[in-house]
């Protein structure tokens, strides 16, 4: 199976926006330290030096088990590291598409596919990361021979 | 869609519109009315409720008085208001059913409601109250006899065969089975509170604690006492299958299921008459239940999933929509039924039923003795004291009764159209999907499915009801899953958009070629 992965730039956007999980709980630890509750510090400063080694550790990770292929029937998409899913969408399913792009994944160029069904449990289906050139082109690959009619 | 511009619909409601719309706010009042005539509660909603309902006469009269209907070239055209008009076209070919409600009053004055929906499905596309019986039955044959391709088969088959009609002694079997009495009683029971009823009980039952009678009721002794408890409960119980009864009796009085012109046509009801259409190429999954209650009475039920109905967002509307294939049928009369239901798959084909992973039972087994060691710890404790252990140590040989039994009675299969599940062995279920309806599939894998090489399959179709997918399956082995889902993926192709583009350009070789 020849399963391709997304842009590696993307890990970038994800250590981004994982550190800026440190913001929060690094504040509070300032805030602590600079008004004499030493002790204080501890639970938040710990709280943010999590978020930064899981900003290094998990991203990587994560881009490691995520993949994608386009075929004549559809794509098929496998990611997750712990929980893993292997999610398979026919194209003719597909009611509409979106490419979004945060600011910080407009920084890095890339873009977030979204898929939507008419399905009842998971009507969306996305796949992040790609570089936003190939996720405009695998919308277009995808909505190419598809009449729209889903339901 | 722009409506054609120079198209004015020139119909009028039927003249006792006002009637209805009044009728339908004011019926939301009708239950604090009740209580406050019969308890003398006073909820404080119910002076503001009197002073509003003048205001809604005048607005029913007045939306009825500017409201039209036609039958435009291209579609159904209803304009609303004076001052803020809405003016919305429906296509003729969108329009997949015309259902009717009538109530008493509503037979009384010889009118109907009707509720248009489209392939949307979900809500309807419009709802109008009230039109007379012949205006109906014009819409019915100017919308059908312009439009589809499919409604106009319909047209030309007006005489159906009837699939099943269920006598007033299925129904009561229905109301045993069912327990929408309890519902209605926790229901009544919310309203009354909200009412402060409660109060006005709580006066009496202390009342009651002082009285003599009480005090002899103590000097009975524990065991006459737990007897006049577990006589409480039962009597509890009786009346509440006795309401499910009425309730089944009233709603769904005279159920008929008729096929006509290839889709299935219900109505029941003794007080509301109900009719609806589920039309044949909607129907994205069948479901059939046997409680242990349906089967000590020889029966089952079934009911469809149709496309449009899942209700994103709004889970407590998606309970209210169970389209009943039949409420209760014998087991013998629900394979035609089903058939009847999904006409494009071959049910003749015996399903090659495949089990569970083989260490399925094992983890059932686990977690129920795990859920068991949770629950029933405490209780036990408070309960037993010493004893503990030795109770708790009783639940294990059920834990396991219980992971054998449904390790044997859920399977899986897979036909040339269609896929099967089956689960459950005290309420046993069966689910068949067509292979058309998928539309997306899952395959997850939790880190404890991967120790044991297991996995779960999440088949997802456009009917779900409450946000659930149509079909998921826990403890498969990893590679059958695998290979499940990539056959489902393959196969999804919709057969149902072939088949309509065959009927669009009329070549039924079309869909095989």
């Amino acid at each position: 199976m020849d399963m391709r992965q997304v842009d590696p730039a993307t890990v970038r956007v994800w250590r981004w926006l994982t550190a800026s999980l440190a913001i929060p709980p690094g504040i509070g630890a300032m805030v602590a330290v600079f008004t004499d509750g030493g002790p204080w510090a501890v639970l938040p400063g710990a709280v943010a030096a999590a978020a930064l080694a899981l900003a290094w550790v998990w991203p990587p990770l994560y881009y490691r088990h995520l993949r994608w292929r386009l075929d004549s029937t559809g794509i098929v998409i496998r990611r997750g590291v712990l929980w893993q899913s292997w999610i398979a969408l026919p194209r003719t399913r597909i009611q509409h598409s979106d490419v979004y792009q945060g600011p910080l994944q407009r920084r890095f160029g890339v873009g977030t596919l979204k898929l939507y069904t008419a399905g009842t449990r998971h009507t969306r289906i996305e796949l992040p990361g790609l570089a936003h050139a190939d996720a405009l082109k695998l919308r277009d690959a995808l909505l190419a021979e598809d009449d729209g009619r889903g339901a | 869609m722009a409506p054609d511009s120079d198209f004015q619909p020139q119909q009028r409601l039927h003249p006792l519109s006002w009637l209805f719309a009044f009728l339908a706010f004011a019926r939301q009042l009708i239950l604090p009315a009740i209580a406050f005539l019969v308890f003398g509660t006073r909820p404080d909603g119910m002076h503001w409720g009197a002073w509003l309902l003048a205001p809604v006469l005048l607005v029913a009269l007045w939306q009825q008085w500017f409201y039209r209907y036609g039958f435009g070239p291209r579609g159904l055209v209803i304009r609303r208001g004076l001052l803020f008009r809405s003016l919305r076209q429906i296509d003729y070919e969108r329009i997949e059913n015309i259902d009717t409600e009538r109530g008493p009053l509503h037979r009384m004055f010889g009118v109907a409601q009707v509720k248009i929906h489209t392939s949307t499905g979900g809500r309807p596309e419009a709802l109008i109250r009230v039109l007379g019986l012949a205006a109906v039955e014009e819409m019915r044959t100017r919308v059908f006899g312009a439009g589809a391709p499919a409604a106009r088969e319909q047209a030309a088959a007006q005489h159906g065969t009837r699939l099943i009609h269920l006598a007033p002694g299925e129904l009561v079997r229905y109301g045993l089975i069912d327990n929408r009495g309890l519902v209605v009683v926790v229901a009544a029971g919310g309203v009354l509170h909200e009412l402060g009823l409660f109060e006005r009980l709580s006066a009496q039952v202390h009342g009651a604690l002082e009285s003599s009678a009480f005090v002899e009721l103590v000097a009975l002794g524990p065991g006459l006492q737990v007897a006049l408890a577990a006589a409480a409960v039962l009597g509890g119980l009786i009346v509440t299958r006795i309401l499910s009864i009425a309730l089944a009796l009233i709603t769904l009085y005279d159920f008929t299921l008729e096929a006509r012109g290839g889709d299935l046509r219900v109505r029941h009801g003794l007080l509301t008459r109900v009719a609806l259409t589920l039309r044949t190429s909607r129907i994205q999954a069948v479901h059939r239940t046997e409680s242990l209650l349906h089967r000590l009475l020889g029966r089952t039920s079934l009911r469809v999933d149709l496309a449009g109905d899942a209700q994103v967002g709004n889970p407590q509307n998606a309970q209210a929509t169970v389209r009943w294939l039949a409420p209760v049928c014998t087991p013998g009369t629900a394979p035609a039924l089903i058939a009847a239901a999904l006409p494009e798959v071959n049910l003749d084909v015996q399903p090659d039923w495949q089990p569970l992973a083989p260490r399925a039972g094992a983890r059932v087994f686990k977690v129920t003795t795990a859920i068991w060691l949770l629950v029933a710890s405490a209780p036990a404790f408070w309960l037993l004291h010493e004893w503990t252990p030795l109770a708790l140590l009783a639940g294990v040989p059920g834990a396991w009764l219980h992971a054998h039994l449904y390790v044997k009675h859920t399977r899986w299969a897979l036909t040339p159209d269609a896929v099967m599940f089956r689960r459950g062995w005290l309420t046993r279920a069966l689910t068949i999907v067509p292979r058309d309806c998928v539309q997306s599939v899952r395959v997850t894998r939790s880190p404890f499915d991967r120790r044991r090489r297991m996995a779960r399959i999440i088949i997802d179709t456009a009917g779900g009801t409450g946000g659930k997918a149509a079909i998921q399956i826990r403890h498969l082995d990893a590679r059958a899953a695998r290979a499940l889902a990539a056959a489902l993926y393959r196969t999804a192709t919709p057969l149902r958009a072939s088949r309509a583009a065959r009927e669009r350009d009329g070549s039924p070789q079309a869909l095989w070629s």
